[in-house]
């Protein structure tokens, strides 16, 4: 096993926390072998915290994260969501949580190439039961929020890649998800549209969302208050930034 | 939420033009192929709907087990039955019998010979026909009445009223018109344009009819009394018929008449799907309408299986639609709905194109089968709301399982990273689909080839005599006439542009049939033999040309070789006291090889000289001495067994002429016998057939079912070629890079296609194995209901997997070559 000493974290477990993992574990099966994706991994995001995942390529960050965002289920372990363990829930139930709490941004953007920048982001709200007219503003206040506005009848094929992610943080957000989740969301980005995103994801947060955020650079890293290590399935190492 | 599934919808349509074409052409073809079927079969299945009461009227029908011949059903009855039935049944509250005669009107200048159906008045209070000009309830009561059809009506007296018009009938006949009706709409088995009244005296030989038990010549109608039990009345009709039903005597002594026939009642409605001989119309049976309903079912299905299909070989491009929406919040109810949805809008749009194409084919079609069709969804809430419900199946049967299997992706896979992280997991399940496409296609293939081999087989199959040039007149209507048919057939034989005539009482390819009973001499009168009656003139097989296979021909020189009836037995003439064998008429007869092998003769040779007696009529009988044995020939379609039968000359039954024209000059022979008829009966018009027309109108239904079923095989095996063409197209596209790679490594063009080729073969060639044994069964089955019938040839099931392969490979070849032709580089780049 690795050499690194596990650190114990320093902050109260007791208080207000968004999401708590317990002895966290993820294999997964193929036919020919069995691959330990996580290994007992405990971590604790409190509520409005921004939280960096790093490590190298491999070590389980994904998924970690798709755990976190109950697109997927651990092999064993708690996953405490807002005092509810949900490790052992079916599709059913975790569909319904995520959609209430929990927003995606993604390294690759994932926009539907069929529909417009505005039909993507109404899309976060169509399984919500909201007003057309609402839908409408909230659409719109999410698309000023990330400044692509005058977009909103492109496809995303006419978009850059920096505003293809900015209408997927514009997606991500509109539906008000308490806690916002991204996978290396500037790693197809230059570095002035990658830094655009952080700040973004930054001002998301200070208004009050939780983002937890997976990263290979560390200068992006450096938006988060906190940064977690990852490696071979571990958590190695948590940093708490001054804020 | 409706609106965003309609946007992706068609905008994936439009993007993905290839596959939404071949889904939307399969769907319509689909569709419209089976709207065609489901017009035919609501067309024959609401056949005499319209009658008032329908399903409280019945048709008497008579099953007529003929010694050694197989049993058979006739929709007719004794014209003296019909009326014995009158009051015997407390429970019918309507009775009414009808004949058909054809008969002579003359108006002025206007001669037209026209199909007369003489009826009881009950007639139309059971069939509540609509009338423009007179008085439905009494019109049949006047004798002297006669009541047309709007067209006939028209016919005779242009837009002038018709009532109180007189028309006589076969030159002596004065009749006034008492009535002028609307016809019935054309899906009843009751087509006619000319009513008479039963005791009309323009009706011939209603005297004779009414007395004789033994002929089965009339229809009967009967309606029941409200809650009436058809099958309660049935067995006591049986019991009636057993003390109703006289004896007759005959040379070979009583005949129990309810030995033979055995009467039933059969529902108006289930006249057009029952189809009996001497119907008055030919109707379809259930198990054509079954099948042509499967056949739409298959139909069908091929083209779900295509969109199954299409829909999931192109899951990829779907997949990252799919985990987005999950991601967002979308429950997997919310996606199956999406894409069930979207099946079934894709499914509409097809309807509409099969819509267009039906009204396209309709007239077509409708001329096709004779039938007159109607295709108004607009104004027919039925037939809309079976056609959406129809969109609304096959869309659901399409789009369900690409839905589950499309709601199922697992977004943390998908979403992962640029590339879309399916894999073809459903790959064996299209397989499977291709496989069941194909058994169905080659199945249909192959029970194609046998429907149209048995029915050209039997169109073709020698039937004893040559049917070309061979012309038929009738029309011979009274005795008067019959008695000039023979000089008529000498007069037509002097011009040089015929080759033969000779008068006859029977042509072949018609119903009608006159059996007697026979007594071999030395042989108990224990056994019932009955032939069919033939009564020909000398030439008749030589101007047919049917063979003789022993003995010698009818010969006019010998006085003992013709029938030479007694003075008594001419009209008016009083018969004197004695058995039937006391009044003997000898005369020669020929045989044919079946009745040879009836009769008991050990050999066509074996008969020649022997002599026996038959029933002539009028209580008399032959005396018949066998002189020769005519080769077998069918008398109607070869789908019905030979009948024995006996020849001989006996003029005064002579109804016909038959004519044999050289090649030569057709047109110069007809107006010869236009005009030798002209010469004996100017005042009546000559009604003259070509034989082989009128044999080739037997077979007309079968053929017509044959082209169908053809028609529909095809486009089911076009349409699951149209699948094939899709899955191959996306299969190439999605192993570009596979393939880029195989030629890096140095795999060549050939090598490619032969591996793409191959994919696709394995499924064409299970679905062989699949679809050879149930079309050998079924097909085996069918063709068990043939007397003469084809073989099942492997030939032809090896040819329809041949034909399968072959479309198969040239759909996916086209492909294939272009996949393998392309520069692997290219194929790299794009992935
Ligand atoms: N669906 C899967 N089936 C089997 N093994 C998997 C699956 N997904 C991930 N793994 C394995 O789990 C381990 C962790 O993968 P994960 O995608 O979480 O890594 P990561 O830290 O996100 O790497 P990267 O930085 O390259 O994205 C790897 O060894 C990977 O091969
Ligand atoms: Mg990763």
């Amino acid at each position: 096993m690795s050499g690194f000493p596990m650190v114990t974290p320093t902050y109260d477990r007791e208080t207000n926390h968004m999401l708590k993992l317990v002895n966290l574990t993820k294999v997964y099966r193929t036919e020919e072998v069995e691959t330990t994706a996580l290994n007992s991994v405990n971590i604790h995001v409190k509520d409005g915290e921004f939280v960096a995942i790093m490590g190298p390529s491999g070590c389980g960050k994904s998924s970690l994260l798709n755990i976190i965002g109950m697109l997927d289920n651990p092999s064993s372990g708690e996953y405490w969501f807002a005092g509810e363990d949900v490790a052992g829930y079916g599709e059913r139930k975790l569909a319904d949580i995520r959609k209430r709490n929990i927003g995606f941004i993604f390294q690759s953007f994932n926009l539907i190439d069929e529909l417009t920048v505005f039909e993507n982001v109404e899309l976060a709200l169509l399984y919500h039961d909201i007003p057309a007219r609402e839908r409408k503003e909230r659409v719109k206040e999410a698309l000023e929020k990330v400044r692509i506005s005058h977009r909103e009848g492109h496809l995303p094929q006419q978009l850059s890649g920096g505003q293809q992610q900015r209408v997927a943080i514009a997606r991500a957000v509109v539906s008000r998800p308490k806690m916002l989740l991204a996978d290396e969301p500037t790693g197809n980005l230059d570095s002035a549209n990658g830094d655009e995103v952080m700040r973004m994801l930054t001002d998301l947060n200070g208004e009050g969302t939780t983002i937890v955020m997976v990263t290979h650079s560390m200068p992006h890293a450096q938006y988060a208050r906190r940064i977690i290590n990852l490696f071979d399935g571990q958590v190695v190492a948590e940093n708490l930034r001054a804020a | 939420m409706f609106r965003n599934y309609v946007t992706v919808a068609l905008r994936n349509l439009v993007k993905h033009r290839l596959y939404s074409a071949i889904n939307i052409v399969g769907l319509a073809v689909g569709l419209a192929a089976c709207i065609l079927i489901l017009l035919f079969v609501r067309n024959e299945l609401t056949f005499d709907r319209h009658i008032a009461d329908a399903e409280r009227v019945y048709q008497v029908i008579m099953r007529a087990q003929l010694p050694g011949r197989p049993a058979d059903t006739v929709a007719n009855t004794q014209l003296p039955m019909g009326d014995a039935m009158k009051g015997a049944f407390p429970e019918v509250e309507l009775r009414a019998a009808m004949v058909q005669q054809n008969m002579t009107f003359r108006t002025g200048e206007k001669l037209f010979s026209e199909t007369v159906f003489a009826a009881d008045p009950e007639f139309l209070q059971i069939f509540d026909l609509p009338f423009l000009e007179g008085d439905r309830p009494t019109a049949l009561e006047d004798r002297s009445g006669i009541i047309l059809s709007e067209e006939v009506a028209r016919k005779y007296f242009g837009d002038e009223p018709a009532l109180g018009r007189v028309i006589t009938v076969d030159g002596q006949h004065d009749l006034r018109v008492s009535g002028v009706f609307k016809k019935l709409p054309p899906n009843t088995h009751l087509q006619f344009d000319v009513l008479a009244p039963i005791g009309s005296p323009a009706v011939r030989n209603l005297e004779q009819t009414r007395a004789n038990w033994g002929a089965i010549s009339s229809t009967t109608y009967v309606k029941l009394k409200p809650g009436v039990d058809a099958a309660d009345f049935n067995q006591r009709f049986l019991a009636w018929s057993k003390t109703a039903f006289p004896e007759i005597r005959s040379p070979n002594g009583i005949v129990k008449l309810s030995d033979i026939f055995t009467p039933s009642i059969r529902p108006l409605l289930s006249i057009n799907t029952d189809p009996i001989a001497t119907s008055m119309r030919q109707g379809t049976a259930m198990t054509e309408i079954y099948t042509f309903s499967a056949v739409a079912v298959l139909v069908l299905a091929i083209a779900s299986i295509n969109f199954m299909n299409l829909a999931t070989a192109r899951a990829t491009q779907r997949a990252r639609e799919v985990s987005v929406r999950k991601v967002v919040g979308a429950s997997r109810a919310q996606l199956v709905t999406q894409f069930v949805s979207e099946s079934v809008l894709l499914t509409l749009v097809g309807l509409v194109l099969a819509v267009a194409l039906v009204e396209l084919v309709l007239p077509a079609y409708s001329a096709f089968l004779g039938k007159e069709l109607s295709f108004n969804f607009l104004s027919d809430p039925g037939l809309a709301a079976i056609l959406l419900g129809l969109t609304v199946l096959v869309g659901i049967a399409g789009g369900t399982y690409p839905a589950f299997f499309l709601s199922g992706f697992k977004p943390a896979a998908v979403l992962k990273g640029a590339s879309s992280g399916v894999g073809g997991g459903s790959g064996r399940l299209r397989m499977t689909l291709v496989v069941v496409q194909f058994a169905i296609s080659i199945a249909l293939m192959v029970a194609t080839a046998i429907v149209y081999g048995q029915f050209l087989y039997a169109q073709n199959k020698d039937l004893g005599f040559d049917k070309e040039n061979l012309v038929v007149l009738e029309g011979f209507s009274t005795r008067a006439m019959r008695e000039k048919a023979r000089s008529v057939a000498e007069l037509i034989a002097k011009d040089p542009r015929v080759a033969a005539a000779s008068a006859t009482a029977i042509t072949p390819g018609t119903f009608d049939e006159n059996n007697t009973n026979v007594r071999m001499p030395g042989r108990g009168s224990s056994e019932l033999l009955v032939v069919r009656n033939e009564p020909v003139d000398f030439d008749f097989f030589d101007t047919m040309g049917m063979k003789l296979v022993a003995g010698r021909m009818f010969d006019r020189n010998r006085g003992t070789d013709y029938v030479t009836r007694p003075e008594w037995m001419r009209p008016g003439g009083q018969r004197p006291a004695g058995t039937p064998e006391d009044f003997q008429m000898p005369a020669a007869v020929i045989l044919n090889e079946t009745a040879v092998k009836r009769l008991g003769f050990a050999s066509n040779e074996a008969a020649l000289g022997q002599t026996y007696l038959a029933g002539a009529g009028q209580g008399a009988s032959y005396n018949f001495t066998i002189i020769g044995v005519v080769q077998d020939f069918h008398f109607r379609s070869v789908r019905d067994p030979i009948a024995p039968a006996q020849f001989y000359v006996d003029p005064v039954q002579f109804d016909a002429v038959a004519v044999r024209v050289k090649p030569g000059d057709v047109p110069g022979a007809l107006a010869a016998i236009d005009n030798a008829w002209k010469q004996f009966f100017p005042d009546t018009p000559a009604q003259r057939v070509f034989l082989d027309d009128r044999i080739q109108q037997l077979y007309d239904q079968e053929r017509q079912m044959a082209t169908m079923f053809a028609a529909f095989a095809g486009l089911a095996i076009i349409i699951a070629c149209l699948g094939l063409f899709g899955l191959a197209s996306f299969t190439a596209e999605r192993r570009t890079k596979e393939i880029g790679l195989r030629k890096v490594l140095g795999a060549s063009v050939p090598d490619i296609v032969r591996l793409l080729v191959w994919q696709f073969s394995k499924p064409v060639l299970v679905a062989n194995l699949i679809a050879w044994p149930i079309a050998w069964y079924g097909m085996g089955h069918w063709l068990q209901g043939f007397t003469y019938r084809i073989d099942m040839n492997p030939a032809l099931f090896l040819g329809a997997g041949v034909v399968a392969l072959a479309i198969a490979w040239l759909t996916v070849g086209l492909h294939a070559a272009k996949v393998a032709q392309a520069k692997p580089i290219k194929a790299l780049r794009y992935e």
